[in-house]
């Protein structure tokens, strides 16, 4: 337990901010809310013609065109093993900077709704709950109690950067 | 006059040099405009005398060293200073004798005017720090040891030997102008640019010229039909056609380089096999793309290995066969039809076809080759693991070898031809685009994606007979086009996408080729040729089989650009699955 708790304080110190207090970015995915570090944030765009690309893995949607730049899309529900559901007129891709093997990319994410900017003390941060098993909780940067609720503080380059080449072979 | 002698320079002499630089560089403004001309015509100077060196009894290049000469003396005479005006004088008397045929033109005075050009640099070049007062090389003494070696030359006779003896000496000298961090105007007018920021510029400017070609065939603006509309839309294409020549200009970069090293190479080759090969290279100022020239330095390099170790032959072979005794390999690069060719060859054996076939067959390659034409004998030669030299050396026989060009060649959009004579030698023509930002393709439909295939590796596309469709357990598995049989990629299903025609008859498959193997993908509509601007995917899709990057097509999506090697792996295992 207390080993997690430190890793965790490490983690959230390098990601935003001193003390994981910051401005973050919430959507919804599902009933529960989430939050991004706002800095990482670069724009938020209706959902467009995602073109899929083959042999990679469920997540990964396809790439779109923003303004001439080819970038990923990643779908946050498949990731995150939430049933499949249908685009709304909320659901947006959040367009996030991502560490990727050294390198920063531009990734969409596709969320079913995004909330607020909301500014988070670190006081309100508990660390990740450790659920046992093994790095469950390794791209969570804590759970902010706000407003009465609990949200959600992903760290992004955890969340994606750790996948790497997503290529598959084909079976 | 010894090299002592000259060492004991006036040094009245001396002094009237130093001031006459110094006060010519303290009017900034006249000393920027000699100085920019100056160093121009030096660099013109030093670019013929080298051209000179390699032909000596060209005397128009001779008349082209004269008049930069002609003119530094010039302008150094109107502005008064004497110095470079007497100095350039020599040398252009030494010149004109030797455009009127009285004196030829030896080792000794290329090495001169190469020193003389040196010294004129040193000169214009430091004329910033002269005109600070800061401490600056001792010119003085070198321009009169190099006037009085001219004047030892015009005179001819003996005394040449010892002008040949105090050259190499002065060699050492440095000429890098002496560190002052004083500059105030630039060397070159020349920005460093990243390559990135440049190939980002040139990508944009590949999508604004699709942009400005989906908006002229764009059906409202056809429908307009009014002739201002025209006039303007054909000026907007003249302007982006402008732009993209020049943004692609500036990524161009003459093949030289790359081409100097194979020459290196050949002559260190040579060394170690034992077998005298002289090089000649033409249409080395041929340009191309940077990141094409970059990629084309191994590939020529595993070429020109292959040419020494297996294409020229040992000196006693040549001297049977009644060759020089000094090979020959043949650089040349140049411009046809919208791309470029780099072509090798020698006058070596050619290729062996009786021991290709034989290596061919004992490999296991081919079973036989009795039906085989020379052609495809020589095609043996880019089969992964096909090696013909019965020993591996330091630098050829490991099978990783011509296979390994072919793919990297084929990488770069390009393709190699074999042009081969028993006994004449060999030529390897390697056909390439001029740039890899943009590329030919065909736009298919597959259900509600869109693919680019390149256009360089498709053969044909047809609609098949539902008789031309054969299946192997149960699942449509070849085409037969003509006489031949040719496998089926379903593209739908190897992607994962849901078609909208049922039957491959009802669609169409495009048969595309890669290393001489066709394969026929199955797609449910051809939309016609487009011209796209390559995109990479980014890191994240690395590796994806089958798809070589991305093109944002007319309506601003994306259609990805397929691989056709890739495509062809895809197919095999496709193909091995239905065989388990």
């Amino acid at each position: 337990m207390a080993t997690t708790a430190i890793v965790a304080e490490t983690r959230s110190t390098a990601s935003a901010g001193a003390n994981g207090g910051g401005k973050y970015l919430t959507f919804m995915l599902g009933r529960e809310e989430y939050g991004l570090p706002v800095l990482k944030v670069r724009e938020i765009i209706k959902v467009m013609d995602i073109t899929h690309v083959p042999h990679v893995a469920a997540h990964v949607l396809g790439v779109i065109n923003l303004r001439g730049k080819v970038i990923p899309v990643i779908d946050l529900r498949r990731k995150f093993g939430f049933a499949a559901q249908d685009h709304t007129e909320r659901t947006c891709i959040i367009v996030a900077e991502v560490a990727l093997s050294q390198a920063a990319v531009m990734m969409g994410v596709v969320v079913d709704a995004v909330s607020e900017v909301v500014n988070v003390s670190a006081a309100e941060i508990d660390s990740a709950p450790d659920f046992g098993g093994q790095n469950q909780t390794d791209y969570i940067l804590g759970l902010a109690k706000v407003k009465g609720g609990v949200k959600i503080l992903l760290d992004l380059d955890r969340v994606l950067g750790s996948d790497g080449p997503i290529a598959i072979r084909p079976n | 006059m010894s090299a002592t002698g000259r060492k004991k320079a006036p040094k009245a002499a001396r002094v009237r040099i130093d001031d006459e630089l110094a006060s010519f560089a303290a009017d900034p403004e006249l000393a920027e405009m000699f100085v920019a001309d100056g160093l121009d015509h030096l660099g013109t100077i030093e670019q013929t005398i080298l051209k000179l060196e390699a032909s000596p009894a060209d005397l128009s290049l001779v008349n082209d060293l004269f008049r930069p000469f002609h003119t530094i003396k010039g302008n150094a005479g109107v502005l008064g200073i004497r110095s470079i005006e007497t100095f350039s004088h020599k040398l252009e008397t030494l010149l004109d004798l030797a455009r009127s045929g009285a004196h030829a033109i030896g080792p000794l005075e290329i090495e001169l005017v190469l020193k003389a050009v040196d010294v004129l640099q040193l000169m214009v070049r430091e004329l910033p720090a002269r005109a600070a007062g800061q401490a600056v090389t001792d010119v003085a003494s070198r321009c009169e040891a190099l006037v009085a070696d001219v004047d030892v030359l015009i005179a001819g006779g003996a005394a040449t030997a010892t002008v040949l003896a105090a050259v190499p000496q002065r060699a050492d000298e440095s000429t890098d102008p002496v560190e002052t961090g004083v500059t105030w105007f630039p060397e070159q007018s020349t920005v460093k640019v990243s390559t990135a920021k440049l190939d980002a510029l040139v990508d944009m400017v590949g999508e604004l010229v699709i942009a400005q070609a989906i908006l002229a065939e764009d059906p409202g603006v056809l429908r307009a039909g009014e002739e201002r509309v025209a006039r303007q839309l054909a000026q907007v294409r003249r302007i982006t056609t402008e732009i993209q020549r020049n943004a692609m200009s500036m990524r161009m970069v003459p093949i030289r380089q790359t081409f100097q090293k194979m020459v290196r190479l050949v002559r260190d080759l040579s060394k170690s096999f034992d077998k005298p090969t002289s090089v000649t290279v033409t249409g080395d100022d041929t340009e191309l793309d940077r990141k094409l020239v970059e990629q084309l330095t191994d590939p020529l390099m595993h070429m020109v290995r292959n040419t020494l170790d297996h294409g020229i032959e040992p000196r006693d072979l040549r001297a049977a066969a009644g060759k020089p005794a000094t090979a020959e390999i043949r650089l040349k690069a140049f411009h046809r039809g919208g791309g470029v060719v780099v072509e090798i060859s020698d006058d070596g054996a050619g290729l062996d076809t009786d021991r290709i076939a034989a290596r061919a067959i004992a490999q296991g390659l081919i079973a036989d080759s009795t039906a085989m034409t020379a052609l495809e004998i020589h095609e043996l030669i880019f089969r992964a693991g096909f090696s013909t030299a019965e020993r591996v050396t330091e630098f050829s026989g490991r099978g990783v070898g011509m296979d390994v060009v072919r793919r990297n060649i084929q990488a770069l959009r390009g393709r190699i031809e074999i042009h081969s004579e028993r006994g004449h030698g060999a030529r390897f023509c390697l056909h390439l685009p001029l740039t890899l930002a943009i590329v030919d393709g065909l736009l298919l439909r597959v259900g509600t994606e869109r693919f680019v295939i390149p256009t360089p590796s498709v053969r044909e596309s047809l609609r098949p007979l539902p008789g031309d469709v054969h299946s192997t357990h149960g699942r449509p598995s070849v085409v037969q086009v003509r006489e031949r049989l040719i496998p089926l990629l379903h593209l739908g299903d190897a992607f994962g996408i849901r078609c909208t025609s049922e039957r491959i008859s009802d669609g169409t498959v495009v048969i595309v080729e890669d290393s001489g193997r066709p394969v026929a993908l199955v797609v449910d509509e051809l939309l016609g040729k487009r011209e796209v601007v390559i995109r990479s995917l980014g890191e994240m899709f690395r590796g994806v089989p089958g798809i070589a990057g991305g093109a944002i097509l007319g309506d601003g999506r994306i259609g990805l650009i397929l691989d056709t090697g890739g495509l062809l792996a895809l197919a095999a295992s496709s193909q091995a699955q239905i065989a388990v």
